[in-house]
């Protein structure tokens, strides 16, 4: 069982006075109760993670506190030993959108003596610049569509309304040429725009954007985690990815057409890059 | 920080449970996952080890995705480099002061230490030192093999508490030595606790002090008791019968006159209809178990529950990194001419195996009825499942069972089953446990008849008829 090391949490709840453990079981110690409530986690029929509750449900209660209650480590920690349980339990499992892949996908497999491992804190623009390289992959086309689009409107438009002469000829091109180029660089800083508002949409939705993570790349998988939980132990096995584009600051691995992981080029020493590459270029096809 | 242990006796059911609590405890002894090996192209068996200080001892590798009813494959580790002396010495200190008259509680406290944090409890029971499958315990794990009870849950036995009885050796069979068994023949005789024993999974425990002991005893016939520790980690949940309210009495029914020509009847006391017992509700979990004992959240005391919770089993210890590089290692193995007597070997074939005990503990008892109602063929009586729906398992577990408690009952349930023609889809098991009997006359003469007789019913085990009379005659003869 993948992240079976993690040490269960103690939560309370200072609104309620109501004490919560996350760990092997879920147990609740009412107000002024000496017995807990504890329940097995075939017993929990949902769990949500919300960016302001966390909330268990029971066949007969509902249980929910504040994340706030929870500091940084812990929060990660409650989280993990949700995801794993998860993996393990039919509960239905409500979570915001995430940077990293949820821990249910990782698998007890100890990374080898060849594994590269790596960590710091995700940056900002690197992110956004993969983000919208990704819209780009999509766009590039369409925008070349609408830049050529617009330099042939501009020139008919001048046509229509100025009316071409050799004399002026050698204006309206470089216009045309000119406004196309202008409409398009208008529409990638849309893009852009864009682009960072989703990572920040992700990015505020997830803690995991402002903590350390720890990133491991080997031939039998990979894993990108929150440092504070991550012992070395677990990998998402390569199977679990479909292909991969790789841009100057980063690897994006992809699944089912979606951005899955995001693995910084700077977590690394410079000089394991290219075996890096090498690893990801073997085991995943480039796109 | 310094480790903490404390004893608390609770009384469960009425009978009392000693529980260990250890806070900051030394890892020195414990079970961890290694993981998936993806190299092996099996990546549903998760490998897991036991470890005794910077050694790995045993490794088990759980199939079905660590599957709580598979059996486990188990093998004594390649990457065993030798006794810890430090650990072995508190092994040997701890196992004197129970033979001087010592509680549990204070003799092991040595060894408690060595454990990882968490809630155990502590016993002594009686264990037969084979592998549950009639092979003498040491020696028996050199190759990795499915051993059977090592399940954390027995299918016929739910979620009944057992005991452990079998064993898994932590050390080596080269590290046998005549000499050393010359001493312990003398020493187990006035010993009131032969080993010292940690709960491993299923049936097995792995025995941690006692090996030469435990030749010594399996060849003298001498009971081999263990002082036993098992974790407390696994939520059980079972189902409490609501208490029966107190009905008031129905009123009075009004006496209506007899219709004429009815014959006068003495008035005979209507039955009240009782209440079925109905299976109240709660809400949670009941309490938490080990393997022998089910321990209700109310009776443990409040700071042992929360160290419950806060505790995590299977937990790596710090060195694991140390252990994951000695498992890849290949010991090299001493050689040695020291064989284990012929006696503590032939006894343990005669030893109760696993399939017994399972069904000891699956079934409290099994009526004259119950086993004529089987022998017709049928599974049920009174409309009560006698022991499962499945027939053939009913016969299985009821002929286990009476093998292990009533030995003459089990002679006779065999030999009908084996004479009746409808049950042949049983013939050749019951006729394989039947044969287990070493030396039984009534079985003898059942089996010399099989085979002078030329009736086809008996076909199925011939073989193993023709088997047992020529052992019978031989052993008859020496």
């Amino acid at each position: 069982m993948a992240f079976c090391d993690l040490k269960p949490v103690r939560v309370y709840d200072d609104g309620a006075g109501i004490t919560y453990y996350i760990g092997d079981v879920f147990a609740v110690y009412a107000f002024g109760a000496e017995r807990p409530v504890v329940y097995s986690w075939d017993m929990i029929e949902s769990v949500s993670v919300t960016r302001k509750e966390l909330t268990f449900k029971t066949a007969n209660r509902k249980y929910s506190f504040d994340r706030k209650q929870l500091k940084e480590q812990n929060y990660f920690r409650a989280v993990g030993i949700i995801e794993r349980e998860h993996k393990n339990h039919e509960f239905a499992y409500e979570h915001e959108k995430r940077m990293f892949p949820l821990k249910s996908v990782y698998t007890d497999i100890i990374p080898g003596k060849d594994a590269y491992l790596g960590s710091g804190q995700v940056d900002e623009g690197d992110c956004v610049a993969a983000f919208v390289l990704m819209m780009n992959l999509r766009l590039v086309k369409v925008l070349w569509l609408v830049a050529v689009l617009i330099m042939l409107v501009t020139f008919g438009a001048l046509h229509f309304f100025v009316g071409i002469t050799r004399d002026n000829l050698l204006y309206f091109i470089p216009i045309s040429i000119a406004s196309g180029g202008i409409v398009s660089l208008v529409v990638y800083l849309i893009c852009h725009a864009i682009a960072k508002g989703k990572y920040r949409s992700i990015a505020d939705a997830d803690p995991a954007s402002e903590t350390q993570i720890s990133f491991v790349v080997c031939k039998l998988g990979f894993a990108a985690c929150e440092s504070c939980i991550y012992d070395g132990h677990d990998l998402i096995p390569w199977n679990a990815v479909d292909y991969f584009v790789e841009t100057d600051k980063m690897f994006i691995f992809y699944k089912d057409n979606a951005a899955y992981t995001y693995i910084p080029k700077k977590a690394f020493e410079k000089k394991y890059i290219g075996g890096i590459s090498d690893i990801i270029a073997i085991m995943l096809e480039q796109k | 920080m310094s480790v903490e242990i404390k004893c608390d006796n609770i009384s469960v059911g009425g009978s009392n449970v000693t529980l260990v609590s250890v806070r900051n405890g030394e890892s020195g002894i414990g079970m961890c996952s290694s993981g998936i090996n993806p190299a092996s192209g099996d990546s549903s068996t998760i490998n897991k080890f036991f470890y005794i200080g910077s050694d790995p001892v045993i490794n088990i590798n759980c199939p079905n995705m660590g599957s709580s009813v598979t059996d486990k494959m188990i093998s004594f580790s390649s990457g065993f480099q030798g006794v810890d002396h430090d650990i072995f010495d508190a092994f040997t200190a701890d196992l004197n002061k129970l033979n001087r008259g010592d509680s549990l509680t204070n003799s092991l406290k040595e060894v408690f230490s060595l454990l990882t944090d968490g809630v155990y409890t502590v016993y002594t029971s009686e264990y037969y030192p084979t592998d549950g499958n009639g092979l003498f315990f040491w020696g028996a794990y050199n190759i990795t093999h499915e051993v059977r009870g090592t399940a954390e849950h027995s299918t016929s036995i739910g979620n009944r508490p057992y005991r452990p009885c079998f064993l898994i050796p932590s050390q080596p069979m080269e590290t046998y030595t005549t000499k050393t068994k010359q001493t312990t023949d003398e020493a187990v005789k006035s010993r009131r606790v032969q080993g010292i024993a940690y709960h491993l999974s299923g049936f097995h425990s792995v025995l941690l002090k006692g090996h030469h002991g435990a030749v010594s005893c399996a060849e003298n016939g001498i009971p081999f008791k263990c002082a036993v520790i098992e974790r407390v980690s696994q939520p059980y949940t079972d189902f409490y019968p609501a208490p029966v309210k107190k009905t008031t009495a129905p009123p009075p029914q009004t006496e209506e006159t007899p219709a004429e020509g009815a014959e006068a009847t003495t008035p005979t006391p209507t039955p009240v209809p009782t209440p079925a017992p109905v299976a109240e509700e709660r809400e949670g979990i009941s309490g938490f178990r080990s393997a022998s004992v089910k321990i209700p959240l109310e009776a443990f005391p409040k700071d042992v529950l929360r160290l419950i919770l806060e505790t995590h089993p299977d937990v790596k210890p710090p060195h694991f990194k140390t252990l994951m590089n000695k498992t890849k290692a290949v010991r090299k193995r001493a050689v040695t001419n020291n064989i284990l007597p012929r006696e503590a070997l032939d006894n343990c074939e005669m030893m109760p195996d696993c399939e017994m005990v399972e069904s000891a503990f699956a079934i409290d008892d099994i009526s004259e009825s119950q086993l004529n109602a089987l022998l017709a063929g049928d599974t049920e009586l009174n409309g009560r499942i006698i022991i499962s729906p499945n027939f053939y398992s009913s016969i299985v577990t009821a002929c286990n069972f009476l093998q292990f408690k009533d030995e003459q009952r089990f002679v006779n349930f065999s030999i009908s089953i084996l004479e009746n023609p409808d049950l042949n889809a049983t013939h050749e098991y019951t006729a394989r446990r039947l044969a287990r009997l070493s030396a039984n006359e009534k079985a003898y003469r059942f089996f010399k008849n099989v085979i002078a007789s030329d009736d086809a019913k008996y076909e199925k085990f011939l073989t193993v008829a023709d088997r047992y009379v020529r052992e019978y005659d031989l052993n008859k003869n020496k």
